[in-house]
């Protein structure tokens, strides 16, 4: 597996406490990263500075082997990282608005982006919701949505923030199905959680995030195997 | 002196017999204040955008700054837009004063901020997710402010009313930079103030319910679209 994107020296002060000091950590691809720390260890700000969305006090990025500074790396990220909140918003339009939005801004035809988020809406079996408005949803049918709303433009790397927090066990093993969907389909995933045993069935490498500085974990992989949910 | 209640009949003939006076003022008024509130609020809203999501010096004096300056009184405005504007003033060469142009500007430093105000605190209000969401779906600044714009919008649309409301009433600015010329540049308060002065109560009182009309028009609206502004999750 190549190294798609590798983040340098990555350093953040928040209100005058060092909240992240990471001396490296790189995403390969097609691999599936779980990201641990207890609540305000900083993984959200790291996915977000990692997404181009906040700025670090200090960072060296290296994307696809070349080295760009933090502004170029910020456009370069946002066509090939895409980063889910913990509740992810949805715009107040129909759901399939909501889909096809990334894609009306790569301008695409009209007749390409209708084929695109037909494709979406049957991948997150949401075809019957598609002319309803995404604020009218549950929350497990704003997270498909919002999946579907990502995979449709092809990310190499998603960021999700504990994506299944609040979510009844239906909700949560149908949003696990939809991770390892993306998985197979060769996006590279961080997956941010304050407990890693949840997401162990699907995660290559843990990562744990605490004071600031990111400790490899070993993945014990006999009792993750024992959580894997049926496929399908 | 007439009595109250013919004057008042003969304010309701007016009205509905289309007397072409009241017609022109009416119309004046409604020109002046769309063209004022229609300049002002775009420029308004991104003043505010920028005040409520970005972070550099003064920012909290601006927006200090623009509160205070909501309760400026319009004969301020309007005596500041005079004096910029009459001959000897430093923009006297444009020949703008006791024109539809002078009172435009007057209304939209009268507006400005009020609507820089309230729409900052829709912006302020709105889901940080908003911006995060169109940016990292690939939407350039331009298009996630739109975007922005449009889950608040009932919160700007009842800013946009308040601001409309402000100007279409006042008679200090509209008196002073625009003159109170019938036919021209004569709009519904100025209107008022005169007729009332020269005891012609009846256009006065039809003027008013036009006024009054409009004030709850305008009320109802806010309420409808403050109601509606609530974001949810």
């Amino acid at each position: 597996m190549s190294t798609i994107i590798h983040y340098n020296a990555l350093r953040k002060t928040v209100h005058d406490r060092l909240l992240l000091d990471i001396d490296t950590l790189e995403i390969q691809e097609q691999a599936c990263v779980a990201l641990s720390g207890r609540n305000g260890a900083g993984k959200s700000t790291l996915m977000r500075i990692m997404a181009g969305l906040e700025m670090p006090d200090s960072v060296t990025v290296t994307l696809d082997g070349k080295t760009l500074p933090w502004h170029r790396a910020c456009q370069k990220m946002r066509s090939h990282v895409i980063y889910l909140h913990q509740q992810p918003y949805l715009f107040d339009r129909s759901v399939t608005d909501n889909i096809a939005y990334g894609l009306r801004r790569r301008k695409l035809s009209i007749r390409e982006i209708s084929r695109k988020v037909s494709e979406a809406l049957d991948w997150a079996g949401i075809g019957h919701l598609q002319l309803r408005n995404a604020r009218e949803l549950s929350g497990g049918e704003r997270q498909r949505v919002a999946f579907a709303r990502a995979r449709i433009l092809s990310p190499r790397i998603l960021l999700l923030d504990e994506p299944t927090t609040n979510m009844d066990s239906e909700a949560r093993n149908q949003t696990y199905r939809m991770i390892r969907q993306l998985k197979e389909d060769g996006v590279s995933i961080l997956l941010a959680t304050h407990e890693f045993c949840t997401v162990a069935h699907l995660c290559d490498v843990h990562l744990s995030l605490e004071s600031g500085h990111l400790r490899p974990q070993v993945i014990d992989t006999a009792s993750a195997e024992r959580k894997i949910i049926p496929y399908g | 002196m007439e009595s109250l209640s013919a004057a008042t009949a003969e304010s309701f003939r007016l009205l509905f017999s289309g007397d072409a006076a009241l017609w022109v003022i009416i119309f004046t008024s409604f020109s002046v204040s769309v063209r004022a509130i229609l300049i002002a609020a775009p420029f308004a809203f991104v003043v505010a955008f920028l005040m409520a999501h970005l972070r550099y010096p003064g920012r909290r004096a601006m927006i200090a700054g623009f509160s205070a300056m909501q309760s400026i009184p319009a004969v301020v405005v309007g005596l500041t837009v005079y004096l910029v504007f009459s001959r000897s003033g430093p923009l006297g060469d444009l020949q703008l004063l006791f024109t539809h142009s002078a009172m435009i500007i007057g209304q939209i430093l009268l507006s400005f901020p009020l609507l820089v105000a309230l729409s900052h605190a829709a912006f302020q209000a709105a889901d940080r997710r908003v911006w995060e969401t169109s940016v990292t779906l690939g939407a350039k600044p331009v298009r996630a402010f739109l975007t922005l714009i449009h889950e608040i919008r009932f919160g700007l649309v009842a800013t946009f009313i308040a601001g409309f409301g402000r100007i279409i009433a006042e008679v200090g600015c509209s008196m002073m930079v625009g003159g109170n010329i019938l036919g021209y540049t004569r709009n519904i308060p100025t209107a008022i103030a005169l007729e009332t002065t020269r005891g012609a109560f009846a256009q006065a009182i039809a003027l008013g319910m036009v006024l009054l009309a409009m004030a709850l028009l305008l009320n109802g609206l806010l309420a409808f679209f403050q109601g509606r502004g609530v974001m949810s999750s």
